[in-house]
């Protein structure tokens, strides 16, 4: 059962991917420290470049793979030391991190942060490895009906678990799954939305997408960072970088409960590490703050999302390689990157292509105890990476958007499109909506359209299919629970608390 | 003003998929044992869009701050180099135009004249050995030079 493993410790030790691995955990803590460039930047810049140095699809996963752990790694650095969360995961970390930080406990916080990244995600690893060939084993049986109904799960469960604005998230989903209907369709052959221009025949290119949404719209917002005046811009000192095996006592239970925690919601597809922070710091919060202490410096407020937003990184991984939904937005981009490489994960990716899935999966247990080895001695280089004038940032990531984008195909067009959706990107950032559901609609939509159209040519346009076996009725209701209950809940609870009160 | 710009969104994208469902609506398919179609799909999107789309007009959410006018003008400048970036990329060649883009951005992010020439120099030299040397990447020479000699 266990045989891709050994395989995949086979692919990963080779000298070319354990120097990858250590590169892209190297870059990936970069990435992450800098605030405002997230785990998705990160791979957004560095996939184009991966992707022309040639490398074979598992080195390049590899690579990607581990700049997204360590980037999960690198967000706390700026989330402790000053009060801006890294990239998204790293939100809850700023609660309890910074009060620390401020006591002047900056470099016991980093230690334990480096230690509860270091547990979380092994906790989710060792799941993804007991549950990912399983869970594919299941996968199997699904046919388009089932894959299409698991789509609409994800992007219901995405609805709900993103938290402030449901109808913006759908509404970002439908964007990005209308940007994937552009180009000529796989079924008949008919050009869609391409206004007659050759470029766009083969769609809007995922590279130039995800280059324009994140990175071109993250230099548009900087501009605004750079005049705010609410966050610390002195680092507190650090001290020694060192954790005590008291504190670790202190915060053993929370970690693994909060890994845990990070892990499932790391698993159900469309919620990442976002949300398995907020989720994780919120029960800890109910079960272990006793003394109220939570949001001023508690060391367990601070263990609890550091652990749950690895465990749910790493937990994204499950549907993503076993079902080819993605867990997260960066997962999304990952399995757009895989794409590149024609390779469409899924049920089969552990039985046909296992060097790809092992190797993976044993990329991530050496990239953790690297991080672990580079995070812990060397923090205080990292924190320096902080340091790093917006104004060398800013001309950095624009020369590796524009070159990025522009060796695809030697063509100016990209360019200009790559600008022209970055600058929507940023509107629609203004406007609220998150990235996240736009890239995973734009990632699944093409899909989505295949397996609906495949059911349905199966049935001979019966819509009755879409809901014929028990697995997709299943999904449909999951899906249909999961919009309704949240708004259905409070009303009922609230009416019991009424008669109550009346009673 | 937040309110008014969620609303004013809602009617924008109401348009979208008007736009979306009409062209959807107009493709010529030719014969096909399929039973759906092209078409079918991103009709149902453009309904579901339309759907959300009235939703925000009646229930308007919150956005974040808008920028001020100092601040849009400079949002304006930077995509202005940006756009003189991609324009001139390779007529002038990566060279040229990097260095004058990077000088440009690092002055509007609040670097001093100084700093930012040294930043410009040291980030083409940089960038240029990496993308050409270790990643084997062949950027544009532009055409500037061969026409001037």
């Amino acid at each position: 059962m266990f045989d891709f493993l050994i395989h995949g410790f086979g692919v990963a030790l080779t000298p070319l991917n354990l120097g990858l691995a250590f590169l892209g955990a190297l870059l990936g803590t970069i990435f992450g420290s800098l605030p405002g460039i997230g785990p998705i930047n990160g791979i957004a810049i560095l996939m184009p470049l991966a992707y022309t140095l040639g490398l074979p699809a598992e080195s390049a996963l590899i690579l990607l793979a581990s700049v997204y752990t360590g980037a999960e790694y690198g967000g706390r650095m700026s989330s402790i030391l000053l009060n801006v969360p890294g990239d998204a995961g790293a939100v809850m970390t700023t609660l309890d991190g910074h009060p620390l930080a401020k006591k002047g406990l900056a470099g016991p916080a980093l230690g334990l942060s480096a230690v509860s990244s270091f547990v979380g995600a092994t906790i989710a690893i060792i799941g993804l490895t007991l549950f990912a060939p399983l869970l594919a084993q299941v996968a199997i049986m699904f046919g388009p009906a089932e894959f299409f109904a698991l789509m609409i799960f994800a992007f219901s469960s995405m609805a709900v678990m993103m938290g402030k604005d449901p109808i913006k998230t759908g509404i970002g989903a439908v964007l990005g799954v209308m940007v994937a209907m552009v180009g000529v369709d796989s079924g008949t052959g008919v050009l869609r939305y391409t206004f007659g221009m050759a470029e766009l025949y083969d769609g809007i290119d995922f590279v130039v997408m995800i280059i324009g949404l994140f990175a071109i719209s993250e230099i548009l917002l900087m501009l605004e960072h750079a005049n705010r005046k609410d966050v610390d811009d002195e680092m507190p000192p650090l001290g020694r970088v060192m954790v005590s095996m008291k504190e670790l006592m202190y915060c053993k239970w929370t970690m693994l409960r909060c890994g845990l925690i990070g892990f499932i919601v790391g698993v159900l597809p469309g919620t990442g590490a976002s949300v398995g922070g907020a989720v994780s710091y919120t029960t800890e919060k109910r079960i272990s703050d006793t003394d109220g202490s939570f949001g001023t410096g508690n060391m367990r407020g601070l263990a609890a999302p550091e652990a749950a937003n690895n465990a749910s990184a790493a937990g994204s991984f499950v549907p993503m390689l076993t079902l080819g939904i993605p867990g997260s937005g960066t997962t999304a981009v990952l399995l757009g990157a895989l794409m590149l490489y024609n390779i469409t994960p899924g049920p089969m990716l552990f039985s046909e292509r296992p060097e790809v899935a092992g190797g993976l999966i044993a990329s991530l247990y050496i990239g953790n105890i690297m991080l672990l080895a580079l995070n812990l001695p060397l923090a205080g280089l990292f924190a320096r990476v902080l340091t790093i004038p917006r104004w060398v940032l800013v001309p950095g990531i624009a020369i590796l958007a524009f070159v990025g984008v522009f060796q695809l195909h030697s063509d100016l067009t990209a360019i200009y499109l790559m600008l022209i959706i970055g600058v929507l990107g940023y509107l629609l950032r203004k406007l609220g909506f998150s990235l996240a559901p736009i890239i995973l609609g734009y990632v699944l939509g093409g899909l989505m359209e295949d397996n609906l159209r495949r059911a349905l040519a199966i049935s001979g346009g019966d819509l009755g299919v879409l809901w014929q076996s028990g697995i997709s009725l299943g999904l449909w209701v999951a899906a249909a629970a999961l919009l309704i209950l949240p708004w259905l809940v409070p009303k009922l609870l609230s009416g019991r608390t009424r008669q109550n009160n009346a009673g | 003003m937040r309110i008014a710009a969620d609303r004013l969104l809602g009617f924008a994208l109401i348009g979208l998929a008007a736009f979306a469902a009409i062209h959807a609506w107009q493709l010529q398919i030719p014969f096909s044992y399929e039973p759906v179609g092209p078409k079918a799909f991103p009709i149902a999107l453009s309904i579901i869009l339309a759907l959300l789309a009235s939703v925000l007009i009646f229930r308007p959410g919150e956005n974040g701050h808008w920028p001020n006018k100092a601040l849009a003008l400079k949002l304006i400048k930077v995509l202005g180099v940006l756009v003189v970036y991609a324009s001139l990329f390779t007529q002038l060649g990566f060279i040229v135009t990097t260095f004058f883009a990077v000088l440009a951005l690092s002055r509007l992010f609040g670097a001093t004249w100084k700093k930012a020439l040294i930043t410009s120099f040291l980030m083409v030299l940089c960038s240029y050995l990496l993308f050409t040397q270790a990643l084997g990447i062949s950027l544009p020479d532009g055409y500037w030079l061969s026409d001037f000699i």
